[in-house]
């Protein structure tokens, strides 16, 4: 592998042939063709062409009169439904969705010129809103319809008067929780959940910002409930419990009591011990014990000894659940990771630890040999 | 370059060679695909298929495939005044695309053309992307604001090919891409956001051109990174999530960055690209049995290369 740094354009270094590649994640129905199954390739008649090249013909003359019309700053609602039918063809032109951007601007200065009636552009606003649902439906991947959604609710915020704009924001829990039943791993719309509770809590009294964080973390559970695979709604419950426990200024003790709550729950979903999120989330919770995270945690002031205390608790319950699932690598990977942070905290590894560890690491190798390189790299360290 | 799928589709799992002169008609003959409605409808994605289709010619040791005058002539119509590029003539400037373009001339050695014909010159360019830096070090993708650790990395990239890092506040930079580092030592979106294996790359990279690996759990994140690799041989990008071949990249290039590409199986995941590709028409796809396309093609080109599949130029990881 090559030694890169800043200033050096990798295409100068005579082994690499290639630069440095670049990022672009789309994973919508049109291309990248994330998920499309193959089908046979058919040579088309001529019928089948020419009807292909009609419908090019049609998509193109869409697109040069939507763009002469802006170029020309026609910036009507006729434009507006241009622009909406073109979109609605390809939701990816992201062009489209700022020529959008100008013609409603536009339409707003002129809605509101008069005598401070924001009615129009509420009107405006909302039905803009609408015709993305349909999109968002379809495409709930694509980056450019929850982007320009988001622009669309900033100006609401800067327009309307707080109470319209207010309620805006508010019924947009509903719809992101509608795509969220419909895909529960849709990071996109985890991201757009966390920006809608984020602006609510602006918008609202502390009280109010108190009461949605309880509301989204219940939210969370929900999630889990129905799918205990769901590490986006595992992650988003960490950083619930830390907001929560933050805004009530909750104590040590508080704070602990939380802990041993969420590690008897995540004990009793550990009946299915081969599923990795679940793993993942313990994970999260014993970094409280490791004293270069545990700022980073829901409790950041336990003691060493306490530390300790709950990190052999830990291994302990781990190690019964091996009964039965001998064969399942997380569990070594658990008892090796946190033996490893008991020594740490206790500053060395006694030589009854490094025998376990020795003796789990190779049941690890025979069990996980895909990441073999890992745990022969892990026992070099011993 | 067209960014159709298809025609081809993935072979299956008898595949074990890599089928390169497939792979180069494959990508040559994209844009000859103007008969088709899909063509068109992907011409948001032109200059960024321009890249992964000349990235792979030059992986597959094809450099010369693609024209180089009329590639500098596209890649230079998509340039608007702000100095940024949009997607083809005519679409608005963005950071994606204008990543896209400074890749590109740097892969052909092309960035002097900036000077001679570009609108203003490198600078120009350079300031297009600092002006999109916000006050916390994170970028915006244009005008119109949306933030993402993918902007961040894409201008870090672009600024140290063209040599013009100074125009932006590293330090900031880095403290953003900090700030988005979970428990799990992967790296989310945005602050606050579930780790996900494309931003872990954009992060990491990020990282590496601004040389402060140092920053990095490396040992955690490479945990969470080799946790990716599922029984298929392929990688996922999330927790409890299906392979696709993209991520062979994504995963791989930030194993290699932190040293730990060692830590997976090598040769279950070549396998597994392999079986993404057509061995008839050329191509990748995401999954075997899935339709091919020139994303797909590239990313899977560039992540064998990573692991140093024979027959491929070596592909640096950043």
């Amino acid at each position: 592998m090559c030694i890169f740094s800043p200033e050096v354009s990798t295409h100068h270094i005579p082994h690499i042939g290639v630069q440095h590649t670049y990022v672009l994640f789309t994973a919508s129905s049109k291309m990248p063709s994330h998920g499309v199954p193959r089908y046979k390739p058919v040579e088309k008649s001529a019928e089948a062409r020419k009807q292909e090249q009609q419908k090019i013909d049609t998509y193109r003359d869409l697109e040069r009169l939507v763009s002469t019309k802006v170029t020309e700053h026609e910036y009507t609602l006729d434009t507006l439904n241009r622009i909406s039918e073109l979109l609605s063809k390809n939701p990816e032109y992201y062009t489209a969705w700022n020529y959008r951007r100008r013609v409603l601007r536009y339409q707003f200065s002129q809605a509101g010129d008069s005598d401070g009636d924001t009615g129009p552009i509420l009107q405006l606003i909302s039905s803009d809103l609408q015709f993305l649902i349909p999109l968002l439906k379809s495409f709930p991947k694509c980056y450019w319809i929850w982007n320009y959604r988001l622009w669309l609710l900033d100006e609401a915020r800067r327009l309307l008067p707080f109470e319209e704009a207010q309620q805006m924001w508010q019924q947009e829990l509903a719809l992101v929780g509608k795509m969220l039943t419909l895909d529960s791993r849709n990071f996109h719309g985890w991201g757009y959940r966390r920006f809608v509770v984020e602006t609510l809590k602006e918008l609202g009294t502390t009280e109010a910002a108190k009461g949605m964080t309880q509301t989204e973390f219940e939210y969370a559970k929900k999630m889990i409930g129905a799918n205990l695979s769901n590490f986006s709604a595992w992650h988003y419950r960490t950083k619930l419990i830390q907001s929560l426990l933050d805004e009530q200024s909750a104590t040590d003790d508080e704070r602990r009591k939380v802990l041993d709550d969420e590690l008897s729950l995540i004990h009793q979903a550990f009946i299915d011990p081969y599923d990795q999120s679940l793993w993942f989330y313990h994970q999260n919770l014993m970094g409280a014990f490791d004293p270069a995270m545990a700022q980073r945690t829901m409790t950041p002031h336990l003691s060493s000894s306490e530390r300790l205390e709950y990190i052999r608790s830990e291994i302990e319950e781990i190690q019964e659940m091996l009964d039965g699932a001998e064969d399942c690598k997380y569990i070594y990977q658990a008892l090796i990771e946190y033996t490893l942070l008991a020594s740490k905290v206790e500053g060395s590894l006694s030589t009854e630890d490094r025998e376990q560890i020795l003796s789990w690491l190779s049941e690890l190798k025979k069990l996980d040999p895909l990441r073999r390189e890992r745990w022969i790299d892990l026992e070099k360290t011993l | 370059m067209a960014l159709v799928s298809g025609p081809g589709r993935a072979g299956g799992p008898a595949d074990t060679q890599l089928h390169t002169l497939k792979h180069v008609t494959y990508v040559k003959n994209l844009d000859t695909r103007k008969d088709e409605l899909e063509y068109w409808l992907t011409e948001h994605l032109r200059l960024n298929g321009v890249y992964w289709g000349l990235t792979a010619l030059f992986l597959l040791g094809h450099p010369d495939a693609l024209p180089r005058d009329e590639t500098v002539n596209f890649v230079l119509s998509c340039q608007s005044d702000s100095g940024g590029f949009g997607a083809a003539p005519g679409h608005d400037a963005h950071m994606l695309y204008t990543v896209s373009a400074v890749q590109i001339l740097a892969t052909i050695d092309a960035i002097d053309e900036l000077e001679k014909r570009g609108r203003g010159g490198k600078e120009k360019v350079g300031s297009f992307i600092a002006n999109l830096q916000n006050e916390d070090g994170s970028f915006m993708g244009d005008q119109w604001g949306e933030t993402d650790t993918r902007f961040l990395y894409g201008a870090l990239n672009a600024l140290s090919l063209l040599r013009l890092m100074h125009l932006v506040d590293v330090p900031k930079a880095v403290t953003y891409v900090q700030s988005c580092e979970n428990l799990d030592g992967a790296y989310g979106i945005r602050p606050g956001t579930e780790s996900h294996a494309g931003q872990v790359f954009t992060c990491i990279g990020a990282l590496a051109i601004a040389g402060r690996l140092d920053l990095v759990n490396k040992d955690r994140l490479g945990a969470w990174l080799s946790e990716r690799q599922i029984e298929s041989g392929g990688f996922n990008g999330r927790p409890e999530k299906l392979a696709d071949a993209c991520y062979t990249w994504w995963v791989g290039s930030s194993l290699a960055m932190i040293d730990r590409l060692h830590w997976i199986d090598g040769k279950k995941l070549s396998a597994f690209v392999l079986q993404c590709q057509d061995p008839d028409a050329g191509g990748f796809a995401d999954r075997p049995g899935n339709m091919v396309d020139v994303y797909h093609t590239h990313f899977s080109l560039a992540g064998l290369s990573l692991l140093k599949f024979d027959g491929l130029e070596e592909i640096d990881p950043i």
